[in-house]
């Protein structure tokens, strides 16, 4: 039950009430007993007809009466001549319109408005499209009418066109419509797609709308038509800047599109006699995924992923055959062959070489750019100036805020990394309900950032302190990192995706909150782990450690578990590795 | 023009504590109002209304209130031929209530009492070339309904036995710009197709396909400054809402991006102190479905008075420990 306002009654006003709902009651059981009845033996005449008329009316929820209407219709349809069976779906059309006036929310009544107009001898879709119009102008948020409408521009082939200038005319009138930004950000790629081939030299443009497939529909839009839209969306956000629907918008133009699936590392280590591979998304490589070729045999190898919580993980791992590659005289010629996606990647271990790498470096610094072309960076450039300019209007529009942000990293995310910092402190403030979102939001560019600086430097170093991180991410992105320094964040765990760092020799950690270590897990190279000032609370947190059988090094002060008796000693026994503990 | 922010305002003097005997006994006291025209009125969705009572009476510990036999002696006669379970006798049978009614049985452990290898062949029939599910014969295709057939599968241990990849494929098609999802392809992004759908790809493994930074973001702008969720942009707080953005926080590991104790308030806001159970905004009429997910939600924000509920499947965790059920979540 929705929106119905409890209303204080007088003890005689509940009594009247209750004689009206009993009266009501005996005449609703009567006729649902009737419809009952009259299907259980087959009869299919016009007074069921009447009967579930009267019932649908009021409810049309009561789904299986809407099944016995069609069982009617269908029986008719056998039994009169097409004029007839035109004629009845008509007044179904009739009855429905005057059910979607009383309740123009009924799953019921829209499905079988979609049924009958289906089957309607001489269909009326214009009629049916002229019924959305009406309908959307009383309620432009109304998701079954949407729905319905985007129905009737299928059967009927309407043009994307048309409904593209639909919504045109509806964000015209009112900006504040989130369904026909929606409906755009559907119809844009049909019409408008992001192509080598400019637009007007593809022919006709594509007609109703296909069902958007997820790997693309982030994707893109040509550049051409992107201009425009931001200028639709600025007018937009500054006619009414509190409007949450055309930022949405905005921030979905201002997206890069997906990555295209591949292998974007291959990783060999003499010493472990193990290999990792780094994927661009996600995947499954348990069984049959992965090709492993050493030096033109096929290898019997076990993938796994990195970290038994991941069924998909984004970096793998496989260990060879004892003294496959172990003497240092030998050179050796991988390649991992991605079967399924006809991708593969070789990698080469020269002799005297301990590991060996090789990783798309191409892609390295688009990573978390847009595509921009020159042309549209300069557009970028000026969307960002006028953004900035609203921004001066309404200096605590926490939309515009955030989209500054975005528009810098799409620009120059290290040369703006100072504004982009103090942006989100003041988004903090002003938006403190979501102020745990711009925290990990934040800590993401952050992350993104050090990135960058590592691949410009060239350095398997991977330092960010006192940036208040309160999330790690892209850790798939730090598979070759050796030394890692977290300190002074705001870190709670280091999470189960830690385990994707396999050439990790120290970890720096210092001043966090960490009190889970999951992710430091069968880590073959690990040395060195410090952890001074954390909240390590007990000596089976640590338990994770056990695992890495390198640990010399562990620093734990400063932690609650150094209080607890025996600590050293449990220590000692949990983690025989380690030479030198600090308590 | 401008966009009037749509919210409600708590009054200072609205509930602020939990106030589970009047919900239990609001929801006891519910199921024996059977000659009442509002409860007839609700025939058409009843083996839902019996989940959603069971569920939040079994939340509060309070299961033994119930009427067990009588509750399982309806779901079986509520079962037909096709192997589908109907909401109601003499109702058709049909997804959702397929989905209910397996729930409850869980509840009592007790799934023997249907023809399970029935039910299995039913909602495996259901399922389209596209690999989309009809909700019952009549061919209402939508998200909701992939969700009913393989949280029914899930429960019965029997997920193999439909094409879970093609269930995939169409449930992703159903993305949209905002990392949402809708009733079909093409279809607005709402709080419940989320939930339904996030909620599937949970069930099926498939978590890693979501942008659950891009949804998450969505998700948390669901809050408005009364606390309370709503299910799209521009619309009023609600209780069921409120759940449905929750829980679909919870599954893509993000529910730290709402502020709980501002949510928990509002929940706490629409009960009823005179009635018990809550209704969907405060000062509104109560009924079983606020009621239950308003408990619910206030399980996911950690009141420990109530028992711990799973954010997939909306049912106390110890009866999926039961059932050896273990939907993945996002961390
Ligand atoms: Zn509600």
């Amino acid at each position: 039950m929705h929106g119905r306002v409890k209303v204080k009654t007088t003890a005689q006003q509940e009594e009247e009430k209750r004689k009206e709902r009993e009266k009501k009651l005996k005449i609703y059981v009567a006729a649902r007993d009737a419809c009952f009845s009259k299907r259980k033996d087959a009869v299919f005449d016009d007074e069921a007809l009447q009967l579930t008329q009267q019932l649908l009316s009021s409810n049309p929820d009561f789904a299986t009466l809407w099944n016995y209407r069609r069982e009617i219709l269908t029986h008719l349809e056998t039994v009169k001549d097409e004029d007839e069976v035109q004629k009845i779906y008509e007044a179904e059309l009739s009855f429905l319109e005057s059910c979607l006036k009383v309740n123009p929310k009924s799953y019921g009544s829209w499905h079988h408005r979609g049924w009958v107009s289906a089957r309607l001898p001489r269909p009326a879709w214009t009629r049916e499209l002229s019924l959305c119009d009406r309908c959307l102008s009383l309620d432009d948020r109304n998701f079954h009418c949407w729905d319905y409408r985007r129905m009737v521009v299928k059967m009927s082939d309407v043009p994307v066109k048309q409904e593209l200038e639909f919504t045109d005319r509806l964000i015209g009138s009112n900006f504040s419509n989130y369904s026909s930004w929606h409906y755009r950000s559907t119809l844009l790629p049909l019409l408008h797609p992001e192509s080598a081939e400019r637009p007007s030299q593809r022919g006709d443009p594509p007609h109703s709308p296909s069902p958007p497939c997820p790997q693309t529909h982030s994707h893109r839009v040509c550049e051409e038509q992107l201009l425009k839209e931001y200028e639709l969306v600025q007018n937009a956000f500054f006619t009414d800047p509190n409007d949450q629907s055309a930022w949405f918008y905005y921030r979905w133009l201002l997206g890069r599109a997906e990555r295209e699936e591949m292998i974007s590392c291959v990783y060999v280590s003499r010493e472990e006699e193990r290999v990792a591979v780094a994927f661009s998304r996600p995947v499954n490589a348990r069984s049959g995924v992965l090709l492993l070729v050493l030096d033109g045999q096929p290898q019997r190898v076990e993938w796994r992923s990195v970290h038994p919580h991941f069924k998909h993980s984004p970096v793998w791992i496989c260990d060879l055959p004892p003294g496959t590659i172990s003497d240092i005289t030998n050179e050796h010629n991988l390649t991992v062959h991605w079967t399924e996606k006809h991708a593969h990647r070789d990698c080469a271990l020269y002799t005297g070489r301990s590991e060996s790498w090789c990783r798309d470096t191409a892609t390295d610094l688009e990573l978390f750019r847009s595509e921009l072309s020159v042309e549209k960076t300069s557009v970028l450039q000026s969307e960002l100036q006028s953004v900035n300019q609203l921004q001066e209007l309404e200096p605590l529009n926490k939309w515009c805020l955030l989209t500054i942000i975005l528009l810098m990293r799409a620009l120059d995310p290290l040369g703006y990394e100072k504004e982009t910092l103090a942006h989100f402190q003041t988004l903090k403030e002003v938006d403190s309900m979501r102020s745990a979102y711009y925290g990990d939001l934040c800590s993401k560019f952050m992350i993104e950032n050090t990135i960058l600086k590592m691949e410009y430097a060239e350095v398997r170093v991977f330092s960010i302190s006192d940036r208040n991180l309160t999330t790690l991410c892209h850790l798939d992105q730090l598979l070759l990192v050796t030394h890692i320094n977290l300190s002074s964040n705001q870190l709670r765990r280091l999470p189960p995706q830690f385990a994707m760092l396999q050439c990790l020799e120290v970890v720096e950690a210092d001043n966090n909150s960490i009190e889970n270590l999951e992710g430091v897990y069968h880590l073959p190279k690990l040395e060195e782990v410090s952890l001074k000032n954390n909240q390590i609370s007990t000596p089976a947190d640590l338990q994770p450690l056990a695992s890495c059988p390198k640990l010399k090094r562990l620093d734990l002060r400063g932690n609650p578990v150094t209080q607890t008796a025996n600590v050293e000693s449990e220590l000692a026994e949990l983690l025989p590795s380690v030479t030198d503990l600090l308590l | 023009m401008s966009a009037q922010l749509k919210d409600v305002i708590i009054k200072p003097d609205a509930p602020s504590s939990l106030l589970l005997d009047k919900h239990a006994d609001y929801i006891a006291a519910y199921g024996s109002k059977k000659d009442d025209y509002e409860y007839t009125l609700s025939e058409y969705l009843r083996m839902s209304g019996i989940y959603w009572g069971l569920t939040v009476m079994d939340l509060m510990d309070q299961l033994q209130r119930m009427n067990r036999q009588e509750i399982i002696d309806f779901i079986k006669a509520c079962q037909h031929e096709c192997g589908g379970i109907s909401a109601s006798i003499g109702h058709d049978p049909h997804l959702l209530y397929t989905l209910s009614a397996v729930q409850i049985l869980c509840l009592y452990d007790s799934v023997d009492a249907i023809d399970v290898d029935k039910v299995v062949d039913y909602v495996k029939g259901l399922q389209q070339e596209d690999g989309s599910f009809a909700g019952d014969k009549w061919g209402e295709i939508d998200t909701r309904f992939s969700f009913c057939a393989v949280a029914t599968l899930a429960l019965l241990g029997k997920m193999d036995t439909i094409n879970v990849g093609k269930a995939v494929e169409f449930v992703l098609s159903c993305m949209n710009f905002d990392g949402g999802f809708g009733c079909r392809p093409g279809s607005e992004s709402h709080a419940g197709q989320i939930y339904c759908c996030t909620g599937f790809l949970s069930l099926t493994g498939q978590l890693h396909q979501l942008n659950a930074d891009l949804l998450g973001w969505w998700l948390c702008e669901r809050q408005l400054p009364s606390g309370g969720l709503n299910g799209r942009p521009e619309k009023l707080p609600d209780v069921c809402y409120s759940w449905w953005v929750l829980a679909s926080l919870k599954i893509i590991g993000r529910i730290h991006w709402i502020d709980k104790d501002k949510l928990r308030r509002f929940i706490l806001a629409c009960q009823d102190e005179e009635t018990g159970g809550f209704a969907d905004r405060p000062g509104d009429m109560v009924d079983p479905f606020h009621t239950l997910f308003g408990v619910a939600g206030l399980s996911l924000l950690g009141d420990e008075q109530i028992k711990a509920v799973n954010p997939v499947l909306c049912m106390p965790e110890d009866v999926l420990q039961r059932v050896g059920l273990r939907p993945d979540l996002l961390s």
